[in-house]
């Protein structure tokens, strides 16, 4: 009775995500016929507070004091405060005021999506990832970016430095325009990878393996010595240890599978799943489940929330040996092994991915999120003041280095050398750094939140580091090599959505499939059965739908 | 009132001597036994969940991720009671959600009350109109997007109407107490209008008194909606202190599994887990205010909805 009691369109949140989207595509309509035009606006007569003689590396100043609004994640442990110094900072820097519309974290894709929907997003939209524009293309609701590079000397500047050319021109759209610039990274490795209980390994197996066929002969030998463990477990369903050892194996999974297209035999994509790597892949990770070294539980317990609690709790057993995870869970790992081990009775680090059949590859460079523009802003003065201050704030170095730290000789110093410490009294707990001073850099001032990690130097990242992750940085760098990136295959508004209907029910099919082949549940003499299910499922169809939208991205870009 | 005349019939002194009294049959016994036991079981299936939040938000998160927390708290602590107690923006969410409770059902009752009451009248012209209205709200409405476009060209957005004023009037509660009007005796209203009281005057002095039951059952509908509703606020409401207590709740507990989720995993941006205990806490202090409404409400509860929908 009570739910008849919710008035109609107060909905739950499953519904709500339907319908925000079926709204969403109401509406986008709505906006594309309120006059989005092809071409680029004339900033030159729209530059009230720009700055003459903008260039790289300069301090953005507004000749006149304007404000920006800004979409503004409300992270659950780092309440955005509007008194933060972060704010204060800027405009003391550039004339210009950020004014913020707060966005609770949890379901802030959704409120986004609404706020351009309705044509009432602030200017700024920021934390957004490459191909997340995809949608607001037609609609017009966003600034095709790419038409206002020119007046951004900072990103032209370090895409070219940091050799990033060919990567922007795949975030490109359909119609050969890009709506959203990325945060831009100088070196970019997985997040997520292995990690090791390096001594066991070491003492047990004799060194760290290097390639996934090590890593099995290393976990046997593991078996031998603790019977009742089961060595490697992947605290996140399996999504996160499939989709780094894909590329290893020279396909797509897990979290990576994405469209699920990957470079195909005779030039042109093919599914992943029909692909002899995948099938390798999924062999490796049958045989470790039948000899007993892959944790089943782990790949198959919901990830609820608590990522890998529970496998932390499995290693400071030693009942689990290797994981994936990020540096933050080898911390979490180390920690839970203080406990029971005992501190400086244990070595736990995060490893590059295993090489495999498909060589040392890892997943291609990555960018960073980046932002997207509101359409609202190309009819207001300030739009060229507003490109270049954007322009300072993600790629300028001074600016990324503020994000990041702050002051300089108010909240923190830098060495000649370049070596960054916090001052006295400042803390960065996140990173373990000067943890206990009275004030954090990050929730009492504003530093260090999102902004600061989306574009970042070699030397920015190295920064607050550990060491351990500067090796880790390292590591992979010299022994790994990133795959080049799959062609893009932009699809248009039409093609958008006969695609995410036809890919749902292939992506259940495989996801399912891959679960029981690995887990033992279906006999791998099925595997063409298999196949011939995605064939019912209307594979083909969707895969030449793709590969005619890249096609004639290719034509169109050239 | 069924249940009163139920209830003073059970009640009435029962003077035969216990020798003469009808034994129950061992069959009824059994029923009785496994119908209490039936009971319990189902009691300690609603009651588990509550004590074991109960339990964690006592207890330290690391014996809540080892997964040793479960009916009595491990690593006994109240230093989450005091963390949260110090949360400024908590506290803040929490006064937000009392305001909007108290001040949206005063105004849902208003209107529903006096709304409710037009329909009853049986000779009011367009009476079918008016229902017909309200209705049609309840199969079809704009849509996400229309309504936020609406609200914001309202100018409640960023205002506390934006999350009383939409969902003031619920179609559902509506009908229910238009049903409960239609079932009080017309001869009252008729005698009092004899007696020379105005409409308004029979609607505060005899009827909203002869319908205790109702009301009560109303006030906590609305104020249960008001209190969890924070689908409103995330809609409407862009500044972090107008956020309801439940927005705060949500973004605290959905915003730590998303954290864990493939978009912010794949990119490297991560969140710190908000711990298991705090989640408890806070889950906990956000229940009880309404949790305390029932007892309080539950005896007119059944006598409302029941009175409500049953005509004739």
């Amino acid at each position: 009775m009570t739910t008849s009691n919710i008035p109609p369109f107060i909905t739950g949140r499953r519904s709500f995500v339907g319908l925000s989207a079926a709204a969403f595509a109401t509406v986008a309509m709505t906006a594309c016929s309120s006059g989005s035009s092809d071409e680029p606006v004339d900033v030159s007569t729209q530059n009230v507070g720009a700055m003459e003689g903008f260039a790289a590396d300069t301090q953005f100043t507004a000749s006149e004091p304007f404000e920006v609004s800004m979409l503004w994640t409300d992270w659950p442990d780092v309440p955005v405060k509007d008194s933060w110094r972060i704010f204060e900072r800027i405009k003391e820097l550039t004339n210009v005021d950020i004014t913020l519309t707060h966005l609770p974290f949890s379901d802030a894709t959704e409120k986004r999506n609404l706020l351009i929907s309705a044509g009432d997003a602030p200017t700024v939209i920021p934390l957004v990832y490459t191909g997340e524009d995809a949608p607001f293309v037609s609609s017009g609701a966003v600034v095709p970016m790419s038409d206002y590079i020119e007046h951004m000397p900072n990103f032209q500047k370090y895409v070219q430095e940091w050799g990033l050319t060919e990567m922007i021109d795949n975030i490109r759209q359909a119609d050969g325009k890009a709506y959203m610039l990325p945060g831009l990274q100088e070196v970019s490795v997985p997040v997520f990878s292995l990690v090791l209980r390096k001594d066991v390994f070491e003492a047990v197996a004799g060194g760290i393996p290097d390639s996934w066929d090590e890593l099995r002969e290393a976990l046997l030998a593991i078996k031998e010595q603790y019977p009742d463990s089961t060595p490697l477990a992947d605290g996140f369903e399996g999504q996160s240890m499939l989709n780094f050892a894909s590329h290893a194996f020279g396909t797509k999974a897990g979290w990576g599978f994405g469209n699920g297209l990957v470079e195909g035999e005779d030039g042109k994509l093919a599914y992943a799943p029909t692909t002899e790597g995948y099938k390798q892949l999924v062999e490796y990770f049958r045989s470790l489940v039948a000899d007993g070294l892959l944790d089943k539980e782990s790949f198959t317990a919901s990830n609820d929330g608590s990522g890998a609690a529970d496998v932390s709790e499995k290693f400071a057993q030693e009942l689990c040996f290797a994981a994936s995870g990020s540096s933050g869970t080898a911390i979490e790992f180390a920690q839970a092994l203080d406990e029971t081990v005992g501190a400086g009775k244990h070595d736990v680090g995060l490893v590059p991915p295993p090489t495999g059949p498909a060589g040392s590859n890892v997943e291609p460079r990555n960018f960073w999120h980046g932002f997207m523009l509101s359409s609202s802003i190309t009819g207001s003065e300030n739009f060229l003041a507003t490109i270049q201050f954007l322009d300072w704030l993600y790629y300028n170095p001074d600016a990324r280095e503020m994000l990041r730290w702050g002051v300089q000789d108010e909240t923190y110093t830098k060495a000649e050398d370049g070596t960054i410490a916090l001052m006295d009294g400042y803390s960065l707990d996140d990173f373990d750094i000067n943890t206990g001073a009275g004030t954090d850099i990050k929730i009492d001032l504003g530093f260090s939140t999102f902004p600061a990690e989306s574009t970042e130097s070699r030397a920015l990242k190295e920064s607050y580091s550990t060491p351990a992750s500067i090796q880790y940085i390292d590591d992979v760098l010299t022994t790994r090599t990133p795959r080049d990136p799959y062609p893009p295959a932009p699809l248009d508004e039409a093609e958008l959505e006969q695609s995410s209907l036809m890919a749902t029910p292939l992506k259940d099919a495989v996801d399912t499939a891959t679960l029981q082949f690995i887990m033992g549940d279906r006999d791998i003499a099925e595997w063409d059965a298999f196949l011939g299910e995605l064939e019912a499922a209307g594979l083909q169809k969707y895969v030449d739908l793709i590969n005619g939208a890249r096609d004639r991205f290719a034509e169109t870009v050239g | 009132m069924v249940i009163e005349a139920f209830q003073s019939e059970r009640g009435a002194p029962a003077p035969a001597p216990r020798s003469t009294r009808v034994k129950d049959s061992v069959s009824y016994r059994v029923f009785a036994v496994v119908n209490i036991l039936a009971l319990l079981v189902i009691c300690a299936i609603m009651l588990y969940p509550f004590i074991m939040l109960l339990a964690q938000s006592f207890s330290s998160a690391g014996a809540i991720n080892a997964g040793k927390v479960n009916l009595l708290p491990v690593d006994f602590n109240v230093d989450t009671y005091k963390a949260v107690a110090q949360n400024g923006s908590f506290w803040r969410s929490y006064g937000n959600t009392v305001l909007y409770t108290v001040i949206g059902t005063t105004i849902a009752m208003v209107l529903t009350t006096t709304y409710a009451y037009v329909l009853s009248k049986r000779h009011l012209r367009g009476r079918g109109l008016l229902v017909g209205i309200a209705v049609f709200t309840m199969f079809f409405n704009g849509g996400i997007v229309p309504n936020y476009v609406l609200i914001s060209s309202l100018g409640m957005k960023n205002t506390m109407w934006a999350v009383i004023l939409p969902p003031a009037l619920s179609v559902f509660n509506l009908l229910v107490m238009k049903a409960f009007f239609e079932n009080l005796p017309g001869e009252l209203e008729e005698a009092a209008q004899i007696d020379g009281l105005s409409w308004f005057g029979i609607f505060f002095r005899i009827v909203l008194p002869l319908s205790k039951a109702v009301i009560a059952t109303m006030v906590l509908f609305y104020s249960v909606q008001y209190w969890n509703d924070w689908f409103s606020a995330f809609l409407y409401m862009d500044r972090s202190d107008l956020f309801p207590v439940t927005l705060f709740l949500r973004n605290l507990i959905a915003g730590a599994s998303t954290a864990t989720s493939e978009g912010a995993a794949a990119s490297g941006s991560t969140v710190n887990a908000i711990n298991a205990n705090i989640q408890s806490v806070t889950m906990l202090l956000v229940l009880i205010p309404i949790l305390c409404v029932y007892p309080f409400v539950q005896r007119y509860f059944v006598s409302g909805i029941m009175l409500g929908s049953v005509k004739g």
